[in-house]
């Protein structure tokens, strides 16, 4: 049967689709055939698959030939078997007849002739000629039909129906289709179960030793390819993975050892989306087929049935791992295949892949996930290829063009080389070639990476290529030699000039050694070890020799055509896992593509690209890659004059962990910064160092100030740079925690600052701040032109270098101000009044509140009526509040007093400049109290108060003021005004009375003294200047007996003095002495009072205070005396009523007689003398008054002149009132006489009785 | 042969990492166990594919590469193991194995209250206890 593989071949090639076949019993094929062909392919087909389940299939392609085509002749029968596939999978009769005799006679039997003896599915389809309007052919034809139906369809099976040519029949191509449509679903059946059937019988017979996979394969493809034919692709493409499981176990079974294949030219080229590329007969092999072209057959047709089912995702992942498992393949085989083959073949099967695929995809096929996974393995099959290619590349001597980057090292550096049986040597002719190589060899130069970081490059072999290709050839068995110099030339992987030329030196060593087991294949010039030079020109040939694709071998032909196609590759990966899932791949890419860009000098893409990688690596902390990455950056930003990013570049190197780099670097990296940042920038650029310098407060509690206070701040810096760097200015700003709004506060030190690397303590001037809590909030500063923030804030030690997830604010608040509260207390230390007129302390109490007065400054500024007394030093003493020694106050002692004052150390002296005194420094933090020697001065006299003179003193009288400001703080910021009262007072009040008047005139004038102080006054001498008209009874001066004296008068207590006085005149003696108005009170006293509790002795000059010396003090009261007054002066009589009763509403005069009964006293003054002003008081209840109730009367001063003052009256009610009374106001009631008195009541009678309100109307 | 072993934070930073190569090239594993977090995210975002093993730790097998096997293990605070081998027939269970007791480590490693959660994990103890499981392993898979 393996022989009809070339008829099948061509079967194959040649259909491929379903075939129908026509009988065309009555010639109508010509007529109908193009009705028939326009049904073409079927729309809408339900055929039945492998499982005999339902499929819809659209679009069934299939093809009428009618049965005496020459297609349909000429087959025989076994053939027809086998190839059963292509037979028609459906019959049509074509029948028409228009006489019913002539049907059974003639047409019936032969078409009984024609469907007997045939599996086929057949039907017939009866053509009527019959034009509508004929009835009679109508009718016949429709006779004849009925008569076609009777014998052919059964109540099974419709085989009949029936075309009109000239009338419409509408249904009749449904019908057709229908019937089409269920002969092919048929047939399809049993030939599949005829297949089924066939291909079970031969898998019974496998592991028999007659067993021919040829046939099998047969068998199975035309089962697959029935499917495909009938668009059912899913169950081809069962078919073929299961052909491509049996293949697979039978291949790998042990015993026969086929040819693998893949020698042939052209081989390299992967086809394996080509299944065209060679007819299978020539891939046959004893019973089978050759694995390396077959198995790229199968996955061909696999590929090429998905794409019809519209997934070419599936074709990408299935193709990847066929890639991948073809590969180990040719890896097992790779010493009979040429050389490299394996890394050309999949390059090509790759790229194959891709552009395959591609091709079938269209955009938004597949949900978005399956899209991805699609991307992804496309970025695969790239990255695949383009490893493969590097690989390539590296053989012939482009490794020097290839980046040493991580991902090139690990796809490279854990690749083995290809195992070529021999490695190929070098071509007679190709010295020159040889010596070109030699010299690109010697030229490239490994490129110094910036800051002149030293690395050791990263390999891109699993091995050393030339110890590899050396141990390879079969003239050579690696020798000690090699192993010697290899080891060194191990350390810079691509093979320097240095083992180079040591080879040449070993050369005669190593030609003598090999000698004797030279193989005869190869010439005496490779009997010495090849130089690598050399390795790459021999791989070179030996890879032209392999590979036939002219494009790929021209990538390869040039360093130019290399990393074009690099790129080519790279991009392609790259973009394609940016499409997909794997973000990270696609980065990673990006970054190789910048080294190109970088290599060519395109570094704008490049820094664009390596700023992606960058950020990749950064985000994640992977900082091992980020060191590797980030120099090339930098290098790129500085090319470009970028230097803000160079510098934050820069920072991030130095930021970077500290083992990555040698000190050395990170000072080179440190130097960068800071030559740039003195250099002159064209725009200044902030520069965030947040993770080089990073600033935390001290630990402990936050510093504390009070509202408004100036500060200093105290803060941890940490300084990443590895040595100590300058910073021109520094600020730092402080963030209010409890309001965001509150812009953040910058303070700043301009000086210099050296920051050391590691820790640093900076101390920061605070201004006053608000009252609030504060935490650190950004630290900026300069290096030169460069003005940098941190926003960083470490906890204790030093910013991690991972420290990037936590990056967190600080809460700990570094500064509290605290609300505004009262920081000092200014009050007078006493309340009692003290005495005016005299020199008296006030004290001042000075209570800080939890606060230094420092350096304060008090200003005192006195009120009206009150002087400092500037000849007296100001006296300063710490003070012990008074309920402490309020048991002292008690004993009120002064000497103990004093004994107590002086057992506190703190007194001190001060002197008053401008009204400014400043307080000392021990009274900065303690209650002190100062003493000021003022004098309340008041030029009026005291006055006594008397029953004639009652009035009292107000008390607002002895007040005064005193304004202090007390300026205190660090800078005397702080200010605390008050104005303090102080009350001044005499030290007595007088009230006189007269105690009692003796018969003979002599009047006992008691002087009562109130002690308006607290202090004791001791009165040593007390007398009376009195005023006209009284003199001392005694004609003496008045003074009591001296043995009374001294008189000690308690504090608040009163003492009394009698006088006795007398009327009469003193002034005749002395004429010129002005007539004195007032008497006066002079008393002579002491007063022994403690200063801190009230009225105290005056301060003296010497102001010692000690009480050997007494100070007499002299207090003056006036006195007002009035003599008693012994004769009215005038007299008022009540002039009698009418007798005969007062009535309710009766008109009275009342009359008054007003009398002078003696003239007017001159020294009286009163200055209208000759009126008198009166006043009529009356109950306004009782009485109704008429006329003027008060005004003024004329009244001549002479004695005697009289006056009649009445008012019309009117009484209102009726019983005893008491009448109206006439007064003089002006007059001291004394000098009223009242002759005769006016009665206490009057009878008012109720009105007299009027019949006139009793007379009705 | 394993040649590398390292733990990824749950935001993908590296903690620890230890490459079992002689060369000096490390950097080239970082490539691949950070390459291969992008396997890992993967399969953790999307549900299709993580369908009947999102409760198993155990990843599997990363990457199908020709060279090295990449096999990834993921603990229920999203902290990763990557394991790189060589070796190109591996047993699965020896891998399971493998992840159960560097997970065990690593779970002391961190207990430690001197360790920061979320940093580098510097414990010596913890490396050695590594490179014990390491040869172990090899041991194993040879056996």
């Amino acid at each position: 049967m393996a022989n009809y593989l070339a008829q099948f071949q061509s079967i194959k090639s040649a259909c491929d689709h379903i075939v129908i076949s026509v009988e065309d019993v009555s010639d109508l094929w010509p007529t109908v055939k193009n009705a028939f062909e326009e049904r073409l392919p079927f729309k809408r087909a339900i055929l039945n698959n492998k499982t005999r389940n339902p499929v819809l299939v659209d679009k069934l392609p299939a093809e009428f030939i009618l049965t005496t085509d020459a297609r349909l002749r000429s087959r025989f029968p076994q053939e027809q078997l086998l190839f059963w596939f292509r037979e028609p999978y459906a019959s049509i009769v074509l029948v028409t007849c228009e006489d019913l005799d002539e049907f059974k006679t003639i047409l019936k039997p032969r078409l009984k002739l024609i469907v007997q003896n045939d599996e086929r599915e057949w039907f017939i389809v009866f053509v009527s000629k019959a034009h509508p309007n004929n009835d009679q052919a109508t009718k016949m034809a429709k006779k004849v039909y009925a008569r076609l139906e009777v014998d052919f369809s059964s109540k099974k099976r419709e085989r009949c129906c029936k075309l009109d040519i000239h009338g419409p029949e509408p249904n009749f191509w449904e019908d057709l289709e229908i019937k089409i449509i269920e002969s092919i679903r048929n047939t399809l059946d049993r030939r599949v179960q005829f297949y089924e059937d066939e291909i079970r019988k031969l898998s019974e017979l496998r592991f028999m030793p007659i067993w021919n996979f040829c046939n099998f394969f047969i068998l199975k493809e035309s089962l697959a390819f029935m499917f495909e034919m009938a668009h059912l692709h899913e169950d081809a493409l069962r078919e073929y993975d299961e052909l491509e499981l049996c293949y697979l176990e039978t291949v790998n079974m042990t015993g026969k050892q086929r040819e693998f294949g893949g020698v042939e030219n052209g081989d390299e080229e992967a086809a394996l989306l080509n299944f065209e590329n060679k007819p299978l007969t020539q891939i046959v092999q004893d019973d089978s087929f050759r694995e390396f072209e077959f198995r790229q057959y199968l996955f061909a047709c696999q590929s090429k049935l998905l794409f019809k089912l519209n997934r070419p995702f599936e074709v990408a992942a299935r193709g990847y791992t066929f890639i991948i498992s073809f590969s180990k393949a040719l890896t097992q085989h790779e010493n009979i295949l040429p050389f490299c083959m394996r890394e050309v073949w999949i390059i090509t099967a790759c790229l194959a892949l891709i552009s395959g695929t591609y091709s079938n995809y269209n955009e938004g096929l597949a949900a978005p996930d399956i899209e991805k996974e699609f991307y992804r393995l496309l970025g695969d099959l790239y990255s695949l290829c383009r490893v493969k290619f590097m690989r390539l590349a590296y053989i012939i001597g482009y490794g020097s063009d290839i980046e040493r980057s991580p991902i090139n090292s690990a796809s490279l550096s854990m690749l083995p080389w290809p195992k070529p049986s021999v490695w190929p040597s070098v071509p007679p002719d190709a010295s020159s070639e040889v010596l070109g190589k030699e010299k690109l060899i010697l030229q490239a130069t490994p490129r110094v990476k910036h800051f002149f970081i030293q690395r050791k490059p990263l390999p891109l072999e699993p091995s050393v290529l030339l110890r590899e290709a050396n141990r390879r050839r079969a003239s050579f068995s690696a020798g000690n030699t090699f192993e010697m110099f290899d080891g060194r030339s191990a350390i810079d992987g691509s093979g320097s000039d240095a083992p180079l030329r040591m080879s040449s030196l070993n050369k005669a060593q190593t030609i003598s050694m090999s000698r004797t087991n030279s193989s005869p294949g190869f010439g005496g010039s490779i009997d010495r070890p090849m130089r690598l030079a050399e390795i790459f020109v021999a791989s070179e040939h030996a890879l032209r020799q392999t590979i036939s694709n002219p494009s790929l071998w021209k990538s390869l032909s040039s360093v130019e055509e290399f990393e074009q196609k690099y790129l080519e590759l790279t991009k392609g990966a790259a973009d394609n896992y940016h499409r997909s899932w794997w973000k990270r791949h696609g980065v990673v890419l990006d970054g190789e593509i910048a080294a190109v860009f970088f290599k060519h000098g395109n570094f704008d893409l490049a820094a664009k690209s390596y700023e992606k990688v960058c950020a990749l690596y950064s985000g994640e902390g992977w900082q091992d890659l980020l060191a590797e990455v980030l120099p090339n950056l930098a290098e790129c930003q500085k090319i470009l004059n970028d230097q803000a990013g160079y510098l934050s570049s820069c920072v991030r190197l130095l930021s970077l962990d500290k083992g990555l780099f040698s000190v050395k670097e990170r000072q080179a990296f440190q130097s960068e910064v800071v030559s740039i940042a003195h250099s002159e920038m064209e725009h200044p650029v902030p520069l965030d160092v947040s993770s080089l310098i990073t600033f935390s407060g001290n630990p402990g509690p936050p510093s504390v100030l009070c509202d408004g206070d100036p500060g200093t701040l105290s803060v941890t810096v940490w300084s990443g740079f590895p040595d100590d760097i300058t910073l021109d200015s520094l600020s730092l700003t402080l963030a209010a925690t409890y309001n965001a709004d509150e812009g953040a506060k910058a303070l700043k030190s301009s000086i210099a600052t050296v920051l050391k690397p590691g820790r640093n303590t900076i101390t920061v001037d605070l201004p006053p701040q608000k009252p609030g809590s504060y935490v650190l909030g950004v630290l900026t500063g300069q290096i030169g032109q460069l003005r940098f923030r941190s926003h960083s804030f470490s906890k204790v030690g030093p910013a991690d270098s991972d420290d990037f997830m936590s990056y967190e604010k600080p809460t700990r608040p570094i500064l509290k101000v605290f609300n505004p509260r009262p920081l000092v207390d200014l009050a007078a230390a006493t309340s009692s009044p003290l005495l005016i007129n005299e020199a008296q302390w006030i004290g001042i109490i000075v209570r800080p509140i939890d606060y230094s007065l420092k350096g304060a400054v008090l200003h005192i500024d006195t009120g009206p009526g009150l002087t400092i007394e500037e000849s007296h030093v100001i006296e300063i003493e710490s003070y012990i509040e008074v309920s402490q020694r309020a048991g002292d106050i008690a004993n009120s002692n002064s000497a103990l007093n004093d004994c107590f004052l002086s057992d506190n150390k703190d007194f001190e002296r001060l002197s008053l400049h401008d009204g400014r005194i400043q307080l000392p420094d021990w009274a900065s933090n303690v209650t002190s109290i100062l003493w000021i020697p003022v004098c309340a001065i008041d030029n009026n006299l005291a006055r006594g108060s008397s029953t004639v003179n009652p009035q009292r003193q107000s008390i607002v009288d002895g007040m005064r003021t005193i304004a202090l400001k007390l300026e205190f703080g660090v800078s005397h910021n702080q200010i605390f005004d008050r104005t303090i009262a102080v009350h001044f007072t005499d030290p007595f009040h007088v009230s006189t009375r007269v105690a009692d008047k003796c018969n003979d005139g002599t009047l006992l004038l008691q002087v009562i003294l109130h002690s308006e102080v607290k202090a004791t006054l001791n009165i040593f001498d007390a007398w009376l200047d009195l005023q006209d008209g009284f003199v001392h009874t005694g004609k003496d001066d008045g003074r009591p007996i001296s043995g009374f004296f001294p008189l000690v008068v308690s504090p608040t207590s009163r003492a009394g003095i009698l006088f006795s006085i007398c009327l009469g005149n003193t002034i005749a003696e002395v004429e010129d002495v002005a007539v004195q108005p007032e008497s006066l009170l002079n008393i002579r006293y002491g007063i022994f009072g403690d200063r801190t509790a009230g009225a105290h002795p005056p301060v003296t000059a010497e102001s010692n205070g000690s009480e050997g010396t007494r100070q007499d003090l002299i207090f003056r009261s006036a006195l007002v005396l009035q003599r008693p007054v012994l004769d009215p002066s005038l007299a008022v009589g009540f002039l009698p009523l009418p007798s005969d009763g007062l009535r309710v509403g009766q008109l009275i005069n009342m009359n008054w007689r007003v009398e002078r009964l003696k003239e007017f006293d001159q020294s009286k003054d009163y200055q209208c003398n000759d009126e008198v002003l009166y006043e009529v008081d009356a109950n306004s209840d009782n009485w109704m008054i008429a006329g003027r109730k008060r005004g003024h009367v004329s009244l001549p001063t002479e004695q005697g002149s009289r006056i009649v003052i009445s008012v019309l009256c009117v009484p209102l009610v009726a019983g005893y009132v008491r009448p109206p009374q006439l007064g003089l106001p002006d007059i001291d009631q004394a000098n009223i006489s009242c002759n005769p008195p006016g009665p206490h009541l009057i009878c008012v009678l109720p009105p007299a009785l009027s019949s006139s309100f009793c007379i009705p109307a | 042969m394993i040649v590398c072993v390292a733990v990824v934070g749950h935001q993908n930073n590296p903690l620890y990492i230890q490459s079992f190569t002689e060369e000096d090239d490390a950097l080239k594993l970082h490539h691949i166990v950070h390459c291969s977090l992008d396997v890992v995210d993967e399969r953790v975002n999307n549900p299709k594919k993580s369908g009947p093993t999102l409760n198993e730790t155990f990843l599997g097998l990363l990457y199908p590469t020709e060279n090295y096997k990449v096999y990834g293990y993921l603990t229920n605070t999203k902290v990763k193991f990557i394991l790189v081998t060589t070796d190109l027939d591996v047993r699965d269970a020896d891998v399971r194995n493998f992840f159960r007791r560097f997970h065990a480590a690593y779970v002391d490693a961190v207990s430690n209250p001197f360790h920061v959660p979320g940093k580098k994990i510097t414990s010596k103890t913890f490396a050695e206890r590594v490179s014990t499981i390491v040869k172990s392993f090899g041991l194993s898979s040879a056996g």
